[in-house]
């Protein structure tokens, strides 16, 4: 991220609950629970009051948990409603790429891109308008996690793996 | 002669068209409502007056958008919010979509100011760590691409704060980032600029709001409600002109066709509608030179009133007899006519001392009017109508009428049994006497209100009824009075008692309490010092918060914002609206939404040592109106009096008098006694009306009271008369159809009158008996 000088590790779960329901649980660097629930974002952290908002107000969380909870439902046409969605196979690794449809969203989110192998997704890569970009090592890739790691690295661990 | 009578006819031609001429070049309509209303005495009448065109509630539309999904929904109320954000005739657009441009750039140091943050902790070291490590965590939520462009200038995220300051506690449900109400209709509130009383720029504005949303793409399937006092504006405006127009016309023509009945003569028609031409001319004359601008409605009502001038003519055509020159029987018949119209113009003096601007520019028309119509049914009229003439005494159906009134019973007594009569229907008419609430003038349809009740429910909009008042000496005085009032309201909300306040100082607090706020700020060394020590560990950039102590030492440093300052900010305007230079002092207007225990509210205000107090506006109306009906009581009577002097003068004898006014005051009383018993409660229109009556029933029992001892000039005067009643009947029972309650008012008591004064001035006048004996 352009506004840290080094990259942002947070290690966690998170969990699919059914329906539109989803909860991130982060284990370090802080104890954080998020649940997102009927539209609402109620989140936890270790000494503060629960916070919660609506999701309206954050239109680009929605586009998120669309694309998350379709991912995890296995719901390809839910997916296409969101993003224009793009396919890529080499023998039984793939990769789906994921660009916002909505104007607004794609100001902010440039795309989604899931990496994985077989029936399992093994890496998901968010690359933002800004030049930002967060990757999520799913899986058994999530252990191989470098102690120092570099944006470099990461994108060859994630994107390596194709 | 008959050259001389073509002569003076073009000249009378000519001199009306020099008339209309002046008119149209100098005659200005205005369209304020306001100027229909009672002149506020108090101050708390003079905000109600103020609040009623010009306050924020006033101005407020309430807009609606319905048709299509709700993302569609969301997508044109963005863009309608944005267009209208531009257009000059809107001072506040929102749509519950929170925009940080609402705050100007410049202005956004001033945050800390404007926060209550700094009131309860100081920004040091500790402050900044926690603040700074949340945001980490917050960057490395999914929502850190919200947070990211606000993190270099504000890391605390006072903004945010600010925002959940300033949002009301009670507002509408948000989807798709805009609100909607729980009907599924996207909502958004719109201020004009213009007053809520003016259907002129309201109508303006409307259009210019209509106009954007149909130019906005993929709106054609949906559509838009508009609701709010400057939208019932103009529909009461336009249904006004409407129904003034179709009625009209209906009366005007069966005007020439009762005319053409009565007469069989074109001519008579044509030149008899002449003096009220001159007198209707006149009038607007007397306005322009009189006044700046002439009120539309005065103009409507004016030649409604004007009317009564057309029984000149009639009385002139009816009483000629065959062979005999108008010029001789016009002047047979001044004297009468003389004391009709100074009569009459003594009744619309009371019009006059009512003190309401539009009245007075009616008295102003109508007395001027009604001498123009008058002297020239007088003076010029005589010269240019034909010579010989048909005499209406000869009709057949006239003189068995005339016989048939002659013997009718007509016991001296009968006046015991009507007094009897009236006073018992006034003692057991149903409902109130008085209608004392100005809203129920309102000729909006039920179902627009219930519309505007639930849209204003949903938005969460402000009572239109309480308001809470602040005054100080100056500006910075009433937010520091507002400031004492926030804990005390505070409560109130937490006791249930109102739902929500808006006051000045939540959004501006006043300059000690920046001062002290200020005062709280560390220097830019200091802040540097603590922002190292606790960024230490952290992965930000070094360099990243350069713009956050920017903004600290410029806000540390700045002169506080002063209300002027505040106010050019689009969201100043919101202040602007709160806060009103009266007079030497300045005065805070605060809004309550969901108020629902007004004297528990009332007594919060007053126990906070503040000059602060809850106005209820419906009770300061309650109170403009029943002063304003006292006022009107007052001049009525004094006209009354006048009106017996005049009669009991010009008639020299205190019996004839009594014959004349007996019955026009039993038929006034009559025409309440009447409306009362159908449960109508008397508004001030009503007076104003049977004052119109009492003027027109004047002139029947002027003219049967006339003992001229010859049954042709007897017919004479019934056929004049019956023209008279039928005309009036016929202009104003159709006003008595009209949907708008002031109108409606009118007509109906107006018409009623016309036929009691009637019947009683034939049953109580005194020769009939001497005709019988004949």
């Amino acid at each position: 991220m352009r506004v840290l000088d080094k990259p942002l590790i947070v290690s966690g779960e998170l969990g699919w609950l059914g329906e539109d329901r989803l909860e991130r649980r982060v284990d370090a660097p802080t104890k954080e629970v998020s649940t997102i629930a009927d539209g609402e974002v109620t989140q936890q952290r270790e000494g503060k009051k629960p916070r919660t908002f609506s999701l309206t107000r954050a239109p680009q969380l929605k586009v998120l948990l669309d694309s998350f909870v379709a991912l995890l439902a296995g719901d390809p046409s839910r997916l296409s409603e969101s993003f224009e969605v793009t396919l890529g196979r080499d023998a039984d690794r793939w990769a789906l790429t994921l660009t916002p449809r909505d104007a607004r969203v794609a100001k902010q989110i440039a795309r989604i891109q899931v990496y994985g192998s077989g029936t399992l997704a093994r890496c998901m890569r968010m690359d933002e308008a800004d030049g930002d970009m967060s990757i999520d090592l799913l899986g058994d890739l999530a252990t191989k996690m470098p102690a120092e790691p570099t944006r470099e690295g990461l994108i060859a661990q994630c994107g390596g793996a194709m | 002669m008959r050259g001389r009578r073509l002569g003076i006819l073009v000249a009378w031609l000519v001199a009306l068209a020099l008339l209309g001429v002046i008119v149209a070049t100098h005659l200005k309509v205005g369209t304020d409502l306001r100027s229909f209303m009672p002149a506020p005495t108090t101050p708390d009448q003079k905000l109600l007056m103020d609040q009623v065109g010009e306050g924020p509630g006033s101005r407020l539309l309430l807009v609606a958008i319905d048709g299509g999904d709700d993302a569609t929904k969301a997508a044109l109320s963005r863009g309608l919010a944005t267009a209208l954000r531009k257009d000059d005739a809107f001072t506040q657009v929102v749509n519950g979509d929170f925009d940080l441009g609402m705050l100007d750039t410049s202005l956004l140091p001033y945050r800390f100011l404007l926060s209550p943050t700094l009131d309860t902790g100081a920004l040091d070291e500790t402050y900044l760590a926690d603040e700074l490590q949340q945001r980490l965590d917050d960057l490395g939520s999914p929502a850190a691409t919200l947070l990211k462009g606000l993190l270099p200038r504000d890391p605390t995220l006072e903004t945010l704060k600010l925002a959940e300051h300033w949002t009301p506690a009670r507002s509408p449900e948000v989807r798709e980032g805009v609100w909607f109400s729980s009907q599924g209709e996207a909502l958004l509130l719109a201020q004009t600029r213009g007053a809520g009383f003016d259907p002129g720029a309201q109508d303006d504005a409307i259009g210019r709001l209509r106009a954007t949303f149909a130019a906005l793409p993929a709106s054609k399937g949906s559509h838009l409600t508009i609701s709010g006092p400057g939208y019932f504006t103009v529909m009461v405006n336009a249904q006004t002109r409407d129904e003034a127009d179709w009625i009209g016309r209906i009366s005007t023509i069966g005007f020439v066709v009762l005319m053409l009945v009565a007469y069989r003569s074109i001519g008579s028609l044509l030149l008899g509608a002449l003096p009220v031409a001159t007198g209707a001319l006149v009038g607007i004359v007397a306005l322009t030179l009189g006044f700046a601008e002439v009120h539309g409605i005065t103009l409507a009502f004016g030649f409604t009133l004007l009317g009564v001038a057309q029984e000149y003519p009639i009385r002139l055509l009816s009483h000629r007899r065959a062979g005999e020159s108008a010029l001789a029987a016009v002047r047979g018949l001044w004297p009468l006519l003389l004391t009709a119209i100074a009569s009459a113009c003594i009744a619309y003096l009371a019009f006059y001392a009512s003190g309401v601007g539009g009245l007075k520019q009616l008295a102003v028309f109508t007395i001027a009017g009604l001498l123009a119509a008058g002297f020239s049914t007088r003076y010029v009229l005589p010269y240019v109508l034909p010579e010989t003439v048909r005499d209406v005494a000869g009709m057949p159906w006239l003189a068995s009428f005339r016989t048939w009134l002659d013997a009718l019973p007509r016991p001296r007594w009968l006046p015991l049994p009507i007094v009897a009569a009236v006073l018992a229907m006034l003692v057991f008419a149903p409902g109130p006497f008085w209608q004392n609430d100005l809203s129920a003038l309102t000729p909006l349809p039920r179902d627009l209100l219930m519309k505007d009740a639930q849209l204003r429910g949903e938005l969460g909009a402000p009572d239109v009824r309480y308001l809470l008042i602040v005054q100080a000496p100056d500006a910075d005085g009433v937010l520091k009075a507002s400031a004492a009032l926030e804990p005390r309201l505070r409560e109130e909300v937490a006791k249930k008692h109102l739902d929500d306040f808006e006051l000045a100082s939540i959004y501006l607090p006043d300059l000690a309490t920046q001062r002290a706020r200020q005062a709280k700020l560390p220097d830019r060394a200091a802040l540097d010092t603590m922002l190292d020590t606790a960024l230490e560990g952290m992965p930000f950039r070094k360099d990243l918060f350069a713009p956050f102590v920017d903004d600290v030492e410029t806000a540390r440093t700045a002169a506080p914002l002063t209300p002027e300052v505040f106010s050019r900010s689009p969201l100043g305007q919101r202040l602007a609206a709160m806060l009103a230079h009266r007079d030497d002092h300045w005065v805070g207007l605060s809004t309550l939404s969901g108020v629902r225990d007004a004297n528990a509210v009332a007594a919060a205000v007053a126990g906070a040592g503040v000059n602060a107090r809850l106005l209820d506006l419906k009770e300061a109306s309650e109170s403009l109106v029943a002063a304003y009906r006292t006022r009107i009581l007052h001049a009525v009577l004094a006209a009354t009096a006048l009106l017996f002097i005049t009669i009991t003068l010009a008639l020299r004898s205190i019996r004839r008098a009594w014959h004349v006014l007996a019955p026009m005051t039993l038929a006034t009383f009559l025409v309440l006694a009447v409306e009362r018993v159908l449960g109508i409660p008397i508004s001030l229109f009503h007076l104003v009306a049977l004052i119109l009556a009492a003027g027109l029933g004047l002139h029947y029992a002027l003219f049967f009271e006339r003992d001229t001892g010859d049954p042709a000039e007897q017919r004479r005067t019934l056929h004049a008369t019956v023209v008279c009643v039928i005309a009036a009947l016929l202009v104003f029972g159709m006003l008595a159809w009209s949907s708008i309650p002031v109108l409606r008012a009118i007509g109906l008591t107006v018409a009623l009158g016309v036929g009691f004064h009637f019947c009683l001035s034939i049953l109580m006048a005194p020769h009939a008996d001497q005709d019988r004996l004949r």
